[in-house]
């Protein structure tokens, strides 16, 4: 990818992910309270904050919808995680005044290790994969001890390139942010007042020392974010997405085989038909069925 | 001059190109079609029949939309794999732009011959058609080739009139391709999964009814949750089986029909009593 063009001739991100963050707020803040409240009765909900622009902008929304005190922050470092990240993580809490019984900072290192010694594995990426699915079964404990929902905090430049852990960041009850790219989180954390060096800092799933996403993924997220929209919200092919931003389809090419190459991650299990009604295509009921 | 007889005699060698496909590439669809037009052109084939969408895959979703394209350049090159073969192949079609239809191609002498809709588009259970494709119009896209083939597309056999109206138009051997994902493994009918004896009732009632060879080719293979079953078949005037394609499994098989039992059969079937007075009925209800 080194030789290929990713200088465009537009400004980015492209005028179209600017949102209005505060219809988006309201509206979002409206759908977070009845789904938690009125859909799945419960008292509030519970996140893990990583210090990162995700988990801060969802905490404040959800702050902002179930009120502080419905709300249940957990700090789930390793040693991988910068302390930088836990610090911010700890100011939002401050900030949004979370009451001293709802957020706990629990280190998971052990916890982590002992999965990794037990099964010998090294390799970065498996016990990454393995920290992030302990802090799911965390979140969920501690919202069966609370009565709340696991609230994720996925944006949708991630879920759309499959940037994430099955089962691990993406295992949750409900995911408000998950419509919007990260760069329009970064116009709504301004809009809730997310602290400025959350929102500036560079985004990592810090599963290891020194992981950037944006090294990763190849791009900064204002190009990928104007790729993921043109070619798939606006429904432009390859060729005109690369063609509107002045880059080399090349480019374009390697995003959409992102999103091609983990559309299993956004889907439920296969399930093998026998019958003539399974649980997938034709298990047509609605989320809210009573 | 006068027609007091008709020529409908002679063997047909008839391929049935049970594929599996690529779900969206159709480069590599195509490649397997050439293939499969290659051997049935070896074994001295008169016609081979893929299966519904065979060049694109079935359960599209919005994939349907990006196709038609690449369908329209892979019939390019299938064309001049059949200059001395007929070929019906599934494609998505663009009849006006952003407009799709499920459709038949026929392609025969390098060229194309016609492009059949689908008329009824399954949308219950599992299939979700007319939220993507439009139908066809009867009393536009009913069409028949070579003066006797008729070609139906699936759900057009599960209703009446689709069939009985090529037949009427002269079709004396009915294609109908298919992409019929299996249901009813669980609770077999006579040792076969519901899907397979559903099947079989209706190609070979229609066979029977209108005296005709009917040719079913269906896909198999896997498919996102989905499993077409083949079971791919020819059967003949009196709805006897004359050949069947494995289950669950790519197959290729050649039948030889001989078109001249579609007479002999109608000595003992009221074939000939068409009542147009029940379709003015119909048209009432």
């Amino acid at each position: 990818m080194d030789d290929v063009k990713l200088a465009t001739r537009v400004s980015l991100p492209i005028k179209e992910l600017e949102i209005d963050v505060v219809k988006v707020t309201s509206y979002l803040c409206e759908r977070l309270r009845r789904y938690v409240f009125e859909y799945a009765g419960r008292r509030g909900g519970v996140i893990g904050l990583s210090g990162g622009i995700d988990s801060s902008t969802a905490a404040y929304l959800a702050a902002r919808a179930l009120k502080p005190e419905n709300l249940f922050c957990y700090i789930l470092p390793t040693s991988a995680t910068p302390q930088h990240d836990i610090q911010l993580a700890q100011t939002v809490i401050e900030e949004l005044r979370i009451p001293e019984d709802n957020y706990e900072l629990i280190n998971i290192d052990d916890i982590v290790r002992i999965f990794a010694e037990r099964l010998m594995v090294e390799n970065p990426l498996i016990v990454g994969n393995i920290a992030a699915r302990v802090r799911m079964i965390i979140l969920y404990a501690q919202a069966a001890k609370h009565n709340c929902l696991v609230i994720g905090t996925s944006d949708k430049s991630e879920l759309t390139i499959g940037y994430f852990t099955k089962y691990g960041d993406a295992g949750v009850d409900v995911m408000p942010l998950a419509d919007l790219y990260k760069t329009q989180i970064r116009q709504l954390a301004r809009y809730l007042g997310v602290p400025e060096a959350i929102i500036v800092k560079p985004p990592s799933p810090a599963l290891w020392p020194g992981q950037t996403a944006e090294a990763e993924l190849g791009m900064p997220y204002d190009l990928l974010d104007s790729i993921l929209y043109l070619r798939f919200d606006a429904w432009l092919s390859e060729e005109e997405v690369a063609s509107r931003l002045g880059i080399d389809t090349e480019v374009v090419e390697k995003v959409v085989r992102m999103v091609k190459q983990t559309q299993h991650k956004r889907q439920l299990p296969e399930i093998f038909r026998l019958s003539t009604r399974s649980h997938g295509s034709d298990w047509r009921y609605p989320r809210e069925w009573r | 001059m006068v027609v007091l007889a008709t020529s409908l005699s002679g063997r047909l060698r008839i391929a049935l190109a049970q594929v599996s496909t690529r779900i969206g590439d159709v480069k590599a669809n195509k490649v397997k079609h050439i293939e499969y037009i290659e051997k049935a052109r070896s074994e001295e084939a008169d016609l081979v029949v893929f299966p519904e969408l065979s060049l694109t895959g079935y359960l599209l979703k919005d994939v349907a939309y990006e196709v038609p394209r690449a369908c329209g350049e892979a019939l390019e090159e299938i064309k001049r794999a059949c200059r001395d073969i007929h070929v019906v192949i599934g494609v998505v079609r663009e009849v006006r732009p952003g407009i799709i239809q499920n459709a038949a191609a026929i392609i025969g002498d390098g060229e194309i011959k016609c492009i059949v809709p689908k008329f009824y588009l399954p949308t219950y259970g599992l299939f979700e058609e007319a939220r993507y494709f439009m139908p066809g119009d009867p009393l536009r896209d009913l069409k028949i080739f070579e003066d006797k083939f008729g070609v139906l597309i699936c759900e057009d056999l599960w209703h009446p009139e689709p069939a009985e109206a090529l037949v009427r138009l002269g079709a004396e051997v009915l294609i109908c391709i298919a992409s019929s994902p299996l249901r009813g493994l669980n609770n077999p009918v006579e040792g076969k999964p519901w899907i397979d004896h559903a099947w079989t009732s209706i190609l070979n009632a229609t066979a029977l009814t209108h005296a005709v060879h009917v040719v079913f080719v269906n896909r198999a293979g896997p498919e996102d949750e989905e499993f077409f079953w083949g079971g791919s078949r020819v059967v003949g005037p009196n709805g006897v089986e004359l050949a069947r394609c494995k289950t669950m499994e790519e197959d290729f098989k050649i039948c030889e029909i001989d078109l001249s039992e579609n007479a002999r059969t109608r000595r003992f079937s009221s074939f000939r009593i068409h009542l147009r007075e029940f379709h003015r009925a119909l048209s009432r209800l």
